[in-house]
């Protein structure tokens, strides 16, 4: 075995530091969400009428983004072609790490390409998203810092990532991949090997760690806000069958 | 206090709702008339703003953030996509950012940034600020140009609900000393005597009187409307306009013959004689429960066997969706029937038994459109399927009128815009804000009227049919057009 070299050192330290963060930070979102309590029935109307339906209607909007798709389509459009493309992404490099075997299956190049068009399609619909930003008056007028600097963010993370295909020659891409996976292992395992040691892919892993830590004090957290949008998942029976929560606090309705 | 006409600002209408420019700061000269010492106090609250406020608004918005789920959720997870910006009627009328949804709860959430959220410490970055008394203003102007329609809430990907998000504001304002002078005078009103008009009970049943002699001459029926009759079948709630504004009281005639023809017993009250709850429009749980207490204590007292609320939006949902939650179970009532009911449910429920008739020529002069009241239609539901609320009073104006067209596609139902009055905006002080926030339904009112002859705008709201008999004639109108859904039915009944 290979002793580890201080860049390892930097980097275990870092990821775990950010899986700490984004672990705790998300769980104690859900707790927040889950426990405090919604002291009346307050669906949007026309809505179901049992949980079935209730159920069906978050999902419509979590799969579909039903809402968004009545109110703005081009919104609707690029807004779907990124979170579609960057789930894509996230499912495949999970995926990468058990296919990624020797001999490689005969259909690793495919997946590479649908990985790589992803990455185009994500990186070009975050592109439209802020341009929109930038060029529609009402958008630009309620885009705060923080909505620039995600965007950002995601677009460096997709061309980091295409660029470790398109400016490393294959050959270091494969001394990349090779020293990846015995890595990613002993991060779950504690047999620590060498990060790649490639500077683009550092720049990827930097970026994407970046991001991950900054998701529970973002509005990234949308992603678990919206199961517990009182609006959307509240069955609409509040005659049928009584809503009270005795906890609920002569406030705000 | 009724301003000159021509000082208010009327657009032109050309049919066309068309995405305004934004000119920031362009509404921010309309605001309510702050509340009196002894309206504040007998709703609880402290009568003026006092030393210690700030502490106090940020310990009363901590408290909601505990306590309210949907606020506490809302604070967060807004992406800024924008999808809302334009869907707003009062963004739409006055083209002030401020009332673009998201903006609106910008207002809030950059308090909720600057004292709940890491945020709060990279200040210029982030959006989060301190609650000045800048910021005060901001909120006291710009949540009170909101209807609480919850139009907003409709398009946004998140359902995030801006009506949640004023209430809060509201509450919180309240709570520190800093009302509105006319949401809390009704409600004081309402402690007084029963009802936001403040009628008391002699004047209200001279008024009754007066009404039943009005249907005699008409008819030649004596039909009654009795008041604190114990032992009926029925406690009829209607909003208190009903009684004494115009074109409600047609509507009260209306239920009034559907109850005699129908030959079922029932009665108004003089202690719950208001089905509107103002306590909705504070954002005020105590007080709205108060309130929404007198129904429930009243048909207890009365001993009858199921509640009917009458022509109201807002009220409608108080009832609907807070009533049980509030002041319920209601095994004191028939279980045979749903109470609350809604007086349309009721009347088409009776029209298809056939134990009421109407004669639907005596509206063939009227050419009729129906304008879904946004508390109805994305805050509740009437009888036992979805979307009741918008099939239930469409039939019911189909029983009783031959001519009925839509509003605009994509304006009805519960994409439907607000008159631009609710929430409490119903007063003097922000006409130039009703008259713009009226401005995307007079559009397609202007559309159904050249294209369609329309010449009966039925509603079934009380604040709705005061707003509109307000603003159609500032807009070119015959007010005469605007009127309830329970006015076609008190024509054409066979009694
Ligand atoms: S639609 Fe919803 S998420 Fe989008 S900006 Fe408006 S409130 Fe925020
Ligand atoms: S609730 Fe209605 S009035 Fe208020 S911001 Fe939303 S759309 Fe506008
Ligand atoms: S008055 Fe009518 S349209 Fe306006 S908010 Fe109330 S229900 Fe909606």
């Amino acid at each position: 075995m290979t002793p580890l070299n201080l860049t390892t050192a930097f980097y275990l330290l870092f990821t775990y530091t950010v899986g700490l963060i984004f672990a705790v930070g998300v769980i104690l979102r859900i707790y927040q969400y889950a426990t405090t309590p919604q002291p009346v029935n307050i669906p949007l109307t026309p809505a179901p009428l049992t949980r079935g339906g209730a159920l069906a209607r978050i999902l419509g909007e979590v799969f579909f983004f039903k809402s968004l798709f009545k109110s703005n389509k081009a919104t609707w459009l690029f807004g779907y072609a990124f979170h579609i493309s960057f789930f894509l992404l996230i499912f495949m490099h999970f995926l990468r790490h058990f296919i990624y075997a020797n001999p490689l299956p005969w259909w690793y190049n495919i997946f590479v390409d649908i990985g790589i068009i992803c990455g185009i399609i994500m990186v070009l619909s975050l592109l439209f998203l802020l341009l929109r930003r930038v060029v529609v008056e009402r958008i630009k007028f309620i885009s705060l810092f923080q909505d620039y600097l995600i965007l950002i963010l995601l677009m460096l993370i997709g061309l980091a990532g295409l660029s470790l295909n398109y400016v490393l020659t294959p050959a270091a891409l494969t001394v990349v991949d090779n020293s990846l996976d015995p890595y990613m292992n002993g991060l779950l395992t504690f047999q620590f090997t060498n990060i790649p040691a490639n500077p683009l892919f550092l720049i990827h892993y930097t970026l994407v760690m970046l991001l991950v830590a900054y998701i529970p004090f973002s509005k990234v957290m949308h992603f678990i806000g919206i199961f517990f949008s009182p609006t959307r998942v509240m069955v609409d029976n509040p005659v049928e069958e009584r809503y009270y929560r005795p906890g609920a606090k002569d406030l705000s309705i | 206090m009724a301003k000159p006409k021509e000082k208010y600002k009327v657009p032109v209408l050309d049919g066309n709702i068309n995405i305004p420019r934004i000119v920031p700061g362009a509404s921010a000269y309309e605001h309510m008339i702050e509340a009196q010492k002894d309206d504040m106090e007998a709703l609880g609250f402290p009568s003026k703003l006092q030393d210690g406020w700030k502490e106090k608004a940020i310990g009363v918005f901590k408290e909601i953030l505990d306590n309210n789920k949907a606020l506490r959720d809302y604070m967060d997870i807004c992406v800024r996509c924008g999808a809302c910006t334009d869907k707003c009627q009062f963004f739409l009328g006055t083209s002030d950012p401020n009332n673009m949804p998201v903006q609106r709860q910008e207002l809030m959430r950059k308090v909720y940034r600057y004292y709940f959220t890491p945020a709060g410490f990279f200040k210029n970055l982030s959006n989060s600020q301190e609650l000045t008394e800048e910021v005060l203003k901001d909120w006291f102007t710009y949540f009170y140009q909101c209807s609480e329609c919850r139009r907003c809430s409709l398009y946004c990907p998140y359902g995030i609900d801006t009506a949640e998000v004023t209430m809060a504001a509201r509450q919180i304002m309240d709570s520190i000393g800093l009302g509105q002078k006319y949401a809390t005078e009704v409600i004081h009103k309402v402690f007084k005597t029963g009802n936001n008009i403040g009628i008391p009970a002699p004047a209200l049943r001279n008024t009754l009187d007066d009404l039943e002699e009005e249907i005699k001459d008409e008819t030649g029926k004596d039909v009654k409307i009795p008041m604190d009759v114990e032992g009926v079948d029925v406690l009829l709630v209607p909003p208190s306009a009903d009684f004494f504004a115009m074109p409600h009281m047609e509507s009260l005639k209306g239920y009034a013959k559907v109850f005699h023809k129908a030959g079922i017993s029932y009665t108004v009250s003089s202690y719950a004689s208001e089905a509107g709850n103002f306590g909705m429009f504070l954002g005020s749980y105590k007080n709205m429960k108060e309130i929404n207490k007198r129904i429930w204590d009243e048909a207890r007292r009365l001993k009858v066997k199921r509640v009917i609320v009458g022509e109201c939006g807002h009220a409608w949902r108080a009832a609907y969706q807070y009533s049980n939650t509030m002041n319920g179970p209601f095994d004191f009532l028939d279980s045979k029937y749903k109470s609350p009911t809604h007086i349309c449910d009721f009347t088409l429920d009776l029209i298809n038994k056939g134990a009421i008739r109407l004669d639907k020529s005596a509206n063939d002069d009227k050419v009729v459109t129906f304008h879904d009241s946004c508390n109805v239609a994305r805050g509740s539901r009437m009888g036992d399927y979805r979307g009741g609320q918008f099939e239930i009073p469409r039939q019911l104006i189909k029983a009783a009128a031959n001519h009925f067209v839509e509003l605009r596609e994509g304006t009805t139902r519960e994409s439907t815009f607000c008159c631009g009055a609710g929430g409490g905006l119903l007063t003097e002080e922000v006409m130039n804000i009703r008259i713009a926030g009226s401005m995307p339904r007079m559009q397609t009112v202007k559309e159904a009227v050249d294209n369609h002859k329309v010449n009966f705008y039925a509603l079934i709201c009380a604040i709705c049919k005061t707003q509109f008999s307000k603003i159609f004639p500032t807009y070119g109108f015959d007010a005469e057009m605007v009127g309830g859904i329970h006015q076609l039915v008190s024509n054409a009944i066979i009694l």
